[in-house]
């Protein structure tokens, strides 16, 4: 009997992406603004100045609806893992479960404690007091990504932990391999300041807004100030960081990064282009009108420039042996889950390492049976099982260089930003002023990118090396999918829609209590749209 | 004594940042660069601020 279900698989991946990109839409702003709210609380805790306070509320009230919205989002998910991917929970649950189950605990209700203390808590604690709340909020929401990042890490590097033939899936083996997992740790820093990124881009946008109408002016300075040199000095670490994160990839995941590099060939060093832009032909294994810069490639994912990095063909050429390796591992597994012998179990630990290539094999094997296929027919089936081992090549490509250049964007204009607010010229600079507001959506998508390059680059693993994504899912009809797909549609674009009102709304309100220019009109009705300034 | 006593306090918060420094710092060096990065992130972006208030000139009707 077929037990895999193609459609059920995709609509399975489907909605897992889409609710957590939806998901994702909130997270960096969470990340990022909680740490501004906590440099504007400090620099009011130091020089006592009101407007330090003013901002730090209003920068808080547009925190407060994109976290509510956000934890709205994110616990669904959670429960998708059990719901959809149960042969994933159960063959990776004792690893992942542990830092979900930390997070939950730990993070999220020491976010969700101390957020309400800190909107609260402005007239019944002390300065220091309720500094000191806002800085655990910030930690908060950080530790509660970082338990995530610790969790994705494992799936992406497993460290920490081994397959027992006995129970049938990964058994933790060490909380401090799990936790120091060098994929969690560039992973967690990577994401992180990726969040401080969209969060100053938010509030740098915003003050632009108030800037170009002439509207709390000196409010508007002070928070763009603050969020361009937050987002230069966080620019530049979010690219040093994703350097790391390439560099590992080299390292533990070969496939993924010759697929971000469209690199179908070993490259030749040090002359291999990075490719610009090119067009990934999956199907033919071939790029299409390449665009590239000689002499980049080499030292920027190696760090040297005489390591060559291998080409996706090769990398298929050097699966073909761990396939049928890892054919040989399930059968011995499934012999053993039989006899227990130790004969069976020597003959599955030898061969223990090629387990996950041997279980992809499962969909080109008769009757979705690896142990089934006659001695004549391995090599056939070793043959197609061979490019399953590469990620959509397309889909990796460009959605690494659309982060890429968006950052490159991103770096460009906080640069400019600071420099002009230093010097104090930035109402003369209105088109700079119009492409910071404009910018605010473009650090969030920014972020999805990375993560569509890290997800759809692991593929076709959900636990990379053990777990192929089509072994992962659970066995519902497609009906039962495509319904709880639109719900899912459904509700998380009236959770859109909700956020986009709210921080409209109260954005274009501006600040409730503005110290410095306590008669500044609300501009009631004014559209966020509208570039003319009201007052000069 | 409330002197001797923050001073001891104050003393453990500095004994303590060492241990994690010295303990992070070798396991997991991207988590310590990450709290060390993020201080840094904070105290400059609120000297810019502070700075702002310093700069000579600024008021109300002022150029920002």
């Amino acid at each position: 009997m077929e037990f895999i279900n193609p459609d059920v698989v995709d609509l399975s991946r489907f909605q897992f992406a889409l609710t957590a990109l939806y998901h994702f839409m909130f997270v960096p702003l969470t990340l990022g603004l909680t740490f501004m709210l906590a440099a504007m609380e400090t620099v009011y805790v130091v020089t006592g100045r009101q407007i330090y306070r003013d901002m730090a509320q209003f920068w808080g009230k547009l925190f407060g609806i994109n976290f509510a919205i956000g934890v709205a989002t994110g616990i669904t998910m959670e429960f998708e893992f059990g719901t959809n991917w149960s042969m994933y929970s159960h063959f990776f649950g004792d690893m992942f479960g542990t830092p979900l189950a930390i997070e939950g605990l730990m993070a999220f209700f020491m976010e969700s404690t101390f957020v309400g203390l800190m909107f609260f808590g402005w007239d019944r604690l002390s300065k220091q007091a309720h500094l000191a709340i806002t800085y655990l909020v910030a930690l908060g929401s950080n530790l509660s990504a970082l338990w995530i990042l610790i969790a994705n890490a494992g799936m992406n590097m497993p460290e920490g932990a081994h397959f027992d033939p006995e129970t049938m899936r990964m058994q933790f083996e060490s909380f401090v391999d799990l936790v120091f997992n060098p994929d969690a740790q560039a992973k967690f820093v990577h994401t992180s300041v990726a969040g401080y990124v969209s969060a100053a881009m938010f509030v740098m946008g915003i003050s632009a807004f108030y800037l170009l109408r002439g509207q709390h002016r000196q409010f508007a300075a002070r928070s763009f100030r603050m969020a361009a040199l937050f987002g230069i000095i966080s620019t530049v670490a979010v690219i040093t960081l994703g350097d790391v994160l390439g560099r590992l990839d080299y390292e533990k995941q070969p496939t993924k990064i010759a697929a971000i590099e469209g690199l179908w060939h070993t490259s030749n060093p040090p002359f291999e282009p990075w490719i610009v832009a090119a067009l990934p032909d999956d199907a033919r294994q071939e790029n299409h009108y390449e665009i590239g810069v000689p002499l980049v490639l080499t030292p920027l994912i190696t760090h040297t420039f005489n390591q060559p990095i291998t080409g996706m063909h090769e990398l298929e050429d050097e699966a073909g042996p761990r396939i049928r390796s890892g054919i040989d591992a399930v059968a011995a597994l499934r012999r053993y889950g039989v006899t227990h012998s130790s004969m069976d179990l020597a003959q599955f630990t030898a061969h223990e390492q090629d387990m996950g290539y041997g279980l992809l094999a499962t969909r080109h094997a008769p009757g979705q049976d690896v142990t089934a296929i006659p001695a004549d027919q391995i090599d056939d089936v070793v043959r197609a099982t061979q490019p399953d081992i590469l990620p959509n090549v397309f889909v990796t490509f460009w959605s690494f260089r659309l982060m890429v250049f968006l950052s490159l964007w991103f770096f460009a204009l906080f640069a400019i930003s600071a420099y002009l607010s230093l010097k104090r010229r930035l109402e003369r600079s209105r088109l700079l002023l119009k492409l910071c507001m404009w910018s605010i959506p473009l650090p969030i998508l920014a972020t999805e990118f990375g993560w569509i390059t890290a997800e759809a680059g692991r593929q076709p693993w959900t636990v990379f090396g053990w777990l192929p994504t089509f072994l992962s899912a659970s066995s519902h009809g497609v009906s039962y999918m495509v319904f709880s797909l639109i719900g899912f549609v459904l509700l998380y674009s009236v959770f859109i829609a909700a956020e986009l009102y709210l921080m409209f709304k109260f954005a274009r309100l501006g600040p409730e209590h503005d110290s410095m220019e306590p008669h500044a009109p609300a501009a009631p009705g004014a559209s966020a749209f509208d570039m003319r300034p009201m007052a000069s | 004594m409330t002197k001797l006593l923050r001073l001891a306090g104050l003393a453990v918060v500095l004994v303590v940042s060492l241990l994690f420094a010295v303990f992070v710092g070798d396991q997991g060096p991207w988590y310590f660069a990450w709290v060390i990065g993020t201080v840094m992130i904070i105290l400059i972006s609120g000297a810019g601020a502070i700075m702002l208030d310093a700069q000579s000139g600024v008021s109300a009707d002022g150029e920002i």
